[in-house]
């Protein structure tokens, strides 16, 4: 019996800091990781409708890796093998003690590899010589090199998929990685989300879209405000947080540290529109209530929220609706915030370092601020939104997350009891 | 281009994206009410009207183009900046500042 599912590593790339003890010093913080975008080189960006990102400063992958799997692997997958790196570390798993075959790799990438694919594309176009198309462009461009390479670095030979489901991708990872452990399938599951896709035309294709921040350009720590009455699109962002997940037998097996359990998880789909949400916030609430159920949870046991809250006008407003119909009066006392005030909106790494913020939350009983949270919206008005630090001692929380093709995920973390 | 020929070919366009004929359609009609039109239809749209009136619409206008006459009404401002008094000031500088 694989009892229940742990989190025992925890590891992140963010643009507010790289590594765990980082990025939770700057969340508590309440710092924005949100900068102007000085250029997209070779040309300005006089013609983006928005200017600011969330971008990762100083990362320097040689720092982290060896040159050959950095030369090989796309700017997100270089974040997940990094972030992978720091939680196995963190979890003090040695695989040579491991039965590789039982330890898995599931990732979460909405976008993948667009760095190269978009300049490869681009000069094949400006040059017509398709000889010149680099070796590794297929490679790289495949959404599941991630997965691959984070497996091949550590002899991870278990079960290794990609989940693309664009913005809720690592909030499926989470959940399918926790599903393979209880289904008995892998002791451990490497999860990750990752994403790294601030690029010419994925950024254009945002703001062609009209979903990203534009009223912040000169102001850019301002423009991620979730909840927020003055809020009008997200900020891009980009990163990967990654979560060593196994069964609570195996890690007391290890004497591991463990931060929470993984208990439940749902997913539906809406079924509805490319892109937006069912208006009533009905499809929304019935996956929260699922996750809950599938915890063995009811709606009164949960006393922390990981918005989704990507700071769009109509999103915070229907997950604020779906919120009200799950809790009722409740919903009020719930401690609520939002992670994408931070950092921005991470894409497919967005589930997992809400993940990480919502472990965290448990773990240390500090739940850290929403940015820019100054002017309470009538439609998104919840009385557990703080523009500071909370201190609660989370039992049950519920991480939220929604992505286009009508796709919703939720999933409950909450205190590990033995 | 004239006030008509832009009602005219505004028409058109959401006749053409609407597969209806451009007489059913009606200078009061609500995009989204009367013609159907979700919030993602009206990016398609107006990225239809973009192209044609060589212009860029800011999102910040977007939440006053409802209906078939706004839209119109809007993009006769954005082209004759001069004759009209134009609501947003600075989406006509970046329009002189492009030509």
């Amino acid at each position: 019996m694989p009892g229940q599912v742990v989190v025992t590593g925890l590891g992140i790339i963010s643009p507010i800091g790289i590594g765990v003890s980082e990025f939770w010093k700057a969340a508590l913080a309440g710092h924005s990781g949100v900068s102007t975008i000085t250029s997209f080189d070779p040309f300005p960006m006089d013609g983006y409708r928005s200017k600011v990102a969330g971008q990762v400063r100083g990362f320097s992958p040689e720092r982290y890796l060896d040159s050959v799997q950095a030369e090989r692997v796309d700017r997100y997958a270089q974040f997940a093998l990094v972030a992978a790196k720091e939680a196995l570390a963190d979890s003090g798993l040695h695989m040579a003690r491991e039965d590789p075959r039982r330890v898995g790799v599931i990732v979460g990438a909405g976008m993948g590899g667009m760095v190269m694919g978009e300049r490869e594309i681009t000069q094949l176009y400006q040059h017509q010589r398709p000889h010149r198309v680099h070796p590794n462009f297929i490679p790289v461009i495949t959404l599941n090199s991630a997965s691959g390479i984070v497996a091949m670095a550590h002899g991870a030979k278990g079960p290794n998929y990609t989940v693309s489901t664009a913005c809720s991708s690592s909030a499926h990872a989470l959940g399918q990685a926790m599903q393979c452990i209880k289904e008995g399938r892998a002791d451990v599951v490497i999860t990750v989300g990752a994403d790294a896709s601030i690029t010419p035309l994925v950024f254009a294709g945002f703001c062609s879209l009209r979903a990203l921040s534009t009223k912040y350009n000169d102001q850019p720590e301002r423009a991620s405000r979730p909840f927020d009455r003055l809020r009008d699109g997200f900020v891009m962002g980009e990163g990967a947080g990654a979560l060593v997940l196994e069964s609570s037998v195996h890690a007391k097996k290890r004497r591991a540290r463990i931060y929470a359990e993984v208990a439940g998880y749902a997913a539906t789909s809406e079924a509805y529109h490319m892109v937006i949400p069912r208006e009533d916030g009905e499809e929304i609430a019935t996956t929260m209530r699922l996750a809950i159920a599938d915890a063995g949870l009811t709606p009164a046991n949960i006393d922390y929220i990981n918005a989704h809250a990507t700071s769009t006008t109509i999103g915070d407003a229907v997950e604020t609706k779906a919120l009200r119909q799950v809790f009722r009066t409740r919903a009020d006392k719930l401690a609520i915030n939002a992670t994408k005030s931070l950092v921005g909106h991470t894409l497919g790494a967005a589930g997992a370092i809400g993940g990480i913020a919502t472990v965290l939350a448990i773990h240390t009983g500090q739940i850290h601020p929403t940015a820019n949270y100054e002017e309470p919206d009538p439609a998104c008005a919840l009385r557990g939104l703080s523009s500071s630090v909370q201190e609660r001692k989370v039992k049950a929380a519920l991480l939220n997350a929604f992505g286009f093709g009508s796709n919703n995920a939720a999933v409950v973390i909450k205190r590990y009891a033995a | 281009m004239s006030d008509r020929t832009i009602t005219e070919n505004i028409i058109k366009a959401l006749a053409d994206y609407l597969r209806r004929n451009p007489e059913s359609i009606k200078p009061d009609h609500h995009l989204r009410d009367d013609l159907g039109l979700d919030s993602m239809a009206v990016i398609e749209l107006l990225y239809k009207i973009e192209e044609a009136f060589d212009i860029q619409i800011p999102d910040e206008d977007l939440v006053r183009l409802s209906t078939v006459a706004a839209v119109c009404e809007y993009v006769e401002h954005r082209l004759a900046p001069a004759k009209r008094p134009v609501a947003r000031s600075r989406t006509a500088k970046s329009r002189k500042k492009k030509k």
